[in-house]
């Protein structure tokens, strides 16, 4: 058939080509890289069955300190996932239309960091076994959970977050499953058909798929809110030195935003590279990132201050003390925090060669996600080191066990992450066509002016 | 009912296809376009503005909520636990999973909504042709048995929905209709068999 003459600046036909080149089958590079974190997560299941088998006497958990990295690493995880889904629903209410490229690879991350981060609270469980006590059903004891744990909160909010998400993903890739579908041969034609349910792409179809997009926009945006805040609230609503706070919800979003977007950035390098899509994530899609990441690290640098900043003003004998005994054992730690969370950030994104520099903009965001893991390390352990009671003071070394879970954990995340990049298109497709198409200018009088103008499709 | 699907290049035919289907006294109702882009209402086609899913949405809210409720304070309610003079029922955490569960259910309505409203799942084979997601734009229109008027919708106008070949029998109607978009630069006609 002969290239049609398109509405678009774009030729379809290449636009669907390059945006769907993930799915092409895998190279030998492939194979090793996911053999490589196949291998890693093997590691880490092995060490959590060693745990399992053993005792939790093999983690570095003991009397004061009950809450070690499986906890730092569930935050840290649950705060990832945060800016994924966010971030797509607050720019896509905001009709950004820059948010086009980016939208899929930021929702996906959200599904599997959120999926990484429920593991956590299991594995920290001891007698994982024995997990299904949690879930409220008529059981043999004769007990339901009760609901005033803080704990449960999280399972609740959790699960909603998870479902969610994964609905919010999969509502946004359902025009592209139907692409896919028509381009595809074999069991990925039978997958695609199965998912795509049927779409035709009519003009009814489209105009109730954009009013669902943004009502599911502007639904997932306060469960996402209400994730972190009750994660947060796992640690507010104790009597712990340090973490008794009222800003420490506040405070969790937003840094659970800066590590997101930190996130994206990262993600969007490496597929732009991955996948060839240079064209598409182009250096304004890094230049606005940046803007955003600069914004959220005030947020970040502000909340930061005023914790600390009460805390002096205060200074309540346990509350300095644990302040103090973070800024002297763990200085290093806590400089490395503030550098990657607050200064960083604050310098290098104010100019713009920088946050167009994909370089530059790589290693910020890394750095930006050891300060975020490093923060979630420094809130958890030096409270439980030095509570109220000094005759239980302590410290803690993660083991080798909570180390290996660690790493399995991160190889899961990007094994889970490379899998789906194989499977489903990691640009969104038809977003991208769409902006394209409203590219196209027609002559009128004496000027140009877009083919298709004003609102988008689906405005009311 | 029959359905014939035209295959244009561009945009230009399809809408010329489009408004000679009309003015030739096909409904606005009987057709639709195809297309892998969204186009705003009207630029090809004119489609009913008013959607029903978010009744789904609201009414699953509600029930979440209750849902959620009955969790939390019903769990308090079964299994008393007494902390000191404490109330049975704890506010906070009944208020956090009543919120939770409400936006969940919330969430799940408005994706069974959508897909009751767009009616889908579709599982049988309709006129489609996979060059519609290489950007060709696909023009459809059901042909409905002569003598039956086209279903319409409580907010078309008078005269919108009921075109005037309607009295005419189908085969003339799919003929008619095939002719118009071949005249209007349809690539190929696909047609589905009458059910």
């Amino acid at each position: 058939m002969s290239e049609p003459t398109l509405p678009a600046a774009k030729s379809a036909g290449r636009m669907n080509d390059a945006m769907l080149s993930s799915l092409r089958p895998p190279t030998l590079r492939w194979y090793l890289l996911a053999f490589f974190l196949g291998a890693v997560v093997a590691w880490g299941l092995y060490a959590f069955g060693y745990m399992v088998s053993t005792d939790m006497s093999c983690t570095g958990l003991d009397r004061p300190v009950m809450w070690g990295i499986f906890i730092v690493n569930f935050v840290f995880w649950i705060g990832l996932s945060h800016s994924g889904t966010m971030v797509s629903a607050i720019l896509r209410l905001s009709r950004a239309n820059w948010r086009r490229p980016i939208l899929r690879a930021a929702e996906a991350m959200t599904v599997f960091t959120v999926t990484v981060g429920a593991l956590f609270p299991l594995i920290h469980l001891g007698r994982n076994w024995v997990f299904f006590y949690l879930i409220p059903y008529p059981n043999q004891r004769g007990l339901w959970p009760n609901f005033r744990s803080a704990l449960l909160w999280d399972a609740t909010a959790i699960f909603t977050y998870v479902i969610g998400s994964s609905l919010f993903l999969y509502l946004g890739m359902l025009p592209d499953l139907a692409v896919a579908r028509d381009r595809s041969a074999g069991w990925r034609r039978t997958l695609y058909g199965a998912l795509a349910m049927g779409w035709r792409g009519t003009a009814r179809e489209w105009l109730i798929f954009h009013k669902a997009s943004t009502l599911m926009a502007a639904l997932i945006i306060p469960v996402a809110v209400s994730v972190h805040s009750i994660v947060a609230w796992d640690f507010a609503v104790t009597v712990v030195p340090g973490w008794h706070s009222t800003i420490f919800p506040p405070y969790f979003v937003i840094g659970a935003i800066l590590s997101g977007v930190a996130a994206v950035i990262t993600l969007m390098v490496i597929i732009r590279k991955a996948f060839h899509l240079e064209e598409y994530l182009t250096p304004l899609h890094f230049d606005n990132m940046g803007k955003l990441l600069l914004v959220i690290a005030l947020l970040w640098s502000y909340a930061y201050f005023v914790e600390v900043q009460t805390t002096w003003y205060a200074h309540e004998p346990i509350e300095w003390e644990v302040f103090s005994f973070m800024a002297g054992k763990y200085t290093p730690a806590l400089l490395l925090m503030l550098v990657g969370n607050s200064l960083l950030p604050l310098t290098a994104l104010c100019f713009r060669r920088i946050r167009r520099s994909v370089g530059a903009m790589l290693a910020i965001s890394l750095l930006v996600n050891v300060a975020m893991f490093i923060e979630r390390y420094l809130i958890i352990v030096p409270s439980l080191s030095h509570k109220n009671m000094p005759f239980v003071w302590g410290t803690y070394f993660p083991s080798w066990v909570e180390l290996s879970v660690t790493a399995g954990a991160f190889a899961g995340f990007a094994l889970m992450y490379t899998l789906f990049a194989k499977c489903f298109p990691m640009v969104a497709l038809t977003d991208v066509r769409e902006l394209e198409a409203r590219k196209v200018l027609v002559p009128f009088a004496r000027a140009e002016l877009p083919s298709i103008a004003g609102k988008e499709a689906g405005d009311d | 009912m029959i359905e014939i699907l035209g295959i244009f290049r561009d945009f230009e035919s399809a809408g010329r296809a489009v408004e000679r289907l009309v003015g030739e006294g096909f409904a606005e109702a009987q057709i639709t376009s195809l297309t892998s882009v969204p186009y705003p209402d009207g630029a090809l086609v004119k489609t009913g503005q008013r959607t029903r899913f978010r009744w789904l949405t609201l009414g699953c809210f509600i029930v979440g909520a209750v849902a959620g409720f009955a969790l939390a304070a019903g769990t308090a309610w079964l299994y008393p636990v007494q902390t000191g003079e404490k109330p049975i029922i704890a506010y906070y955490p009944t208020g956090i999973v009543t919120y939770e569960l409400a936006m969940l259910f919330a969430l799940a309505g408005t994706i069974v909504g959508m897909f009751l409203e767009m009616g889908l799942p579709v599982w049988r084979k309709r006129p489609y042709d996979p060059a519609i997601a290489e950007g060709c734009i696909g023009i459809s229109v059901t042909i409905h048995p002569g003598g039956e008027a086209v279903v319409c919708g409580r907010e078309a106008e008078t005269g919108e929905c009921i075109g005037s070949v309607f009295s005419l029998p189908a085969g003339e109607q799919k003929s008619r209709a095939e002719e118009i978009m071949r005249e209007a630069g349809a690539l190929r006609i696909v047609a589905e068999e009458p059910s």
